[in-house]
């Protein structure tokens, strides 16, 4: 084996049994700055190990319908930011904040959910409760 | 969750209130009505911890359990409780105990043999980021096999000990595996391609024996060799040879390392990994499985979309 590719099997060997900083997979696919999307029309809710998603449709400014799916985190992860299995049923409208997948297509990994009401729910990856709970903590 | 235990067994049972923990001795017909009033606080107060724990519980969580584990869980709160636990009883870690996503880091993986590194170029994680192209089996929901069973997805873990055997039972993919402690030997060459060798298994052939009071010691032969030691793909054969040592520090902690040895691929015995169990008050953990049609759902709605070249 080249050193070179040792090393890099080793650093994976590494990462891979150290417990702290854990991913399946990486974020790499997705944009770093998130975008806000208003309006979806949610259609599925998977609330499932390891990554929960949410498809939902959204019609964008010319008129067209966008088929969105966004992953979160897995039940237990999200659990503790007060996700349940029924938090997100087809029909619901919801604003969808996502780091949208680099390569343009209509996936992301989810920042949050707005409900019309202005209730929030947040990824588990997601630190914006931190800074809101700082903060006033409106809307929560 | 109503918790209803017939034997006249003194039982202690902690909950993590949001203002100080509190212990309950219980007997009999006593023991239904208040555990089941404790698993509902002590459920309510995770589900209700919204504010990310204190840097100060994260360093108490550091400092009981190696690593802090992932804030908000489970795990984590239980690393950062302050109280003195009871005494590590004789001869027992039996119950259900919390764990990390992953292991500690025991040694580093040493030198490869030959045939090790032959091994490791046909079978090995191909770093692939996006679910979609990575080959880790895990993702169609193969199994986890052992031992990565014992250093990845340790959220759960339970153990029960039988007169003539102990199994232990990991949340994740509801594994289950027998130790044997009758004094039976291992088998020999489980695996190979010896004639009458058993064959390999995914969780392999375990025997077990106590060290000491507190100290139970796992040996573990036969496994498959199409498993990965650990997310990174590390190879093995089926001579491997894996010790697990379970140590019961206090009632509340056990400790667990998983040291291989498998002079066909690696040039000596290693440490591959350690974890810091905790009690779980109530006893009763999650059901996480990998479950194939929404491992190929989120395949093809999320990961496919995402990875695309375009």
């Amino acid at each position: 084996m080249r050193p070179k590719l040792a090393l890099a099997f080793l650093l994976v060997g590494i990462l891979a049994v150290c417990g702290t900083a854990f991913a399946h997979h990486g974020n790499v696919a997705y944009q770093d700055k998130p975008i806000d999307l208003k309006a979806g029309t949610v259609t599925k809710f998977i609330w499932t190990n390891p990554h929960s998603f949410i498809m939902f449709d959204i019609t964008n400014d010319k008129g067209e319908v966008e088929h969105w799916a966004v992953e979160a985190g897995s039940p237990s992860a999200l659990s503790p930011r007060g996700w349940t299995k029924n938090s997100v049923k087809p029909g619901d409208m919801i604003n969808v904040t996502v780091f949208q997948a680099r390569n343009g297509n209509t996936v992301g990994r989810l920042a949050k959910i707005v409900f019309p009401d202005g209730k929030m729910l947040h990824d588990s990856q997601d630190r914006d409760t931190q800074a809101a709970g700082a903060g006033a903590g409106a809307g929560q | 969750m109503l918790v209803c235990l017939a034997a006249p067994l003194r039982f202690t049972v902690r909950f993590r209130a949001a203002f100080a923990p509190q212990e309950f001795h219980m007997r009999n017909r006593l023991l239904c009505v208040v555990t089941g009033l404790i698993a509902v606080l002590a459920f309510s107060t995770m589900a209700s911890a919204q504010a990310p724990p204190s840097k100060e519980a994260m360093a108490t969580a550091k400092e009981h359990c190696g690593q802090p584990g992932q804030p908000g869980t489970q795990y984590q709160v239980l690393c950062s409780d302050t109280k003195t636990p009871g005494p590590a009883p004789k001869h027992d870690i039996s119950g259900s105990w919390s764990g990390p996503i992953g292991a500690m880091r025991g040694d580093p993986f040493p030198p490869m043999t030959d045939m090790g590194k032959k091994m490791a170029s046909v079978n090995h994680a191909n770093g692939a980021v996006n679910v979609a192209d990575s080959n880790d089996p895990l993702n169609h929901c193969d199994p986890l096999g052992f031992p990565r069973s014992a250093v990845f997805e340790l959220r759960g873990l339970s153990i029960g000990q039988m007169p003539n055997r102990v199994l232990i039972l990991s949340q994740y993919e509801r594994i289950w595996r027998e130790v044997w402690t009758d004094g039976r030997a291992l088998p020999k060459n489980a695996g190979s391609d010896a004639p009458g060798a058993p064959d390999p298994r995914y969780y392999g052939y375990s025997a077990g024996h106590w060290d000491g009071d507190t100290t139970f010691v796992v040996d573990t032969v036969g496994t498959d060799d199409t498993t990965w030691l650990d997310n990174g793909g590390h190879p093995h054969s089926s001579d491997l040879h894996v010790t697990e040592r379970y140590e019961r520090v206090d009632h509340d902690t056990l400790k667990v390392s998983v040291t291989v040895e498998d002079p066909k691929v690696y040039a000596k015995p290693f440490l591959l990994g350690t974890t810091v169990y905790k009690w779980i008050p109530e006893q009763e953990f999650e059901e996480q499985l990998c479950i194939p049609s929404e491992s190929q759902a989120y395949t093809d709605a999320i990961a496919r979309p995402a990875g695309e070249k375009k």
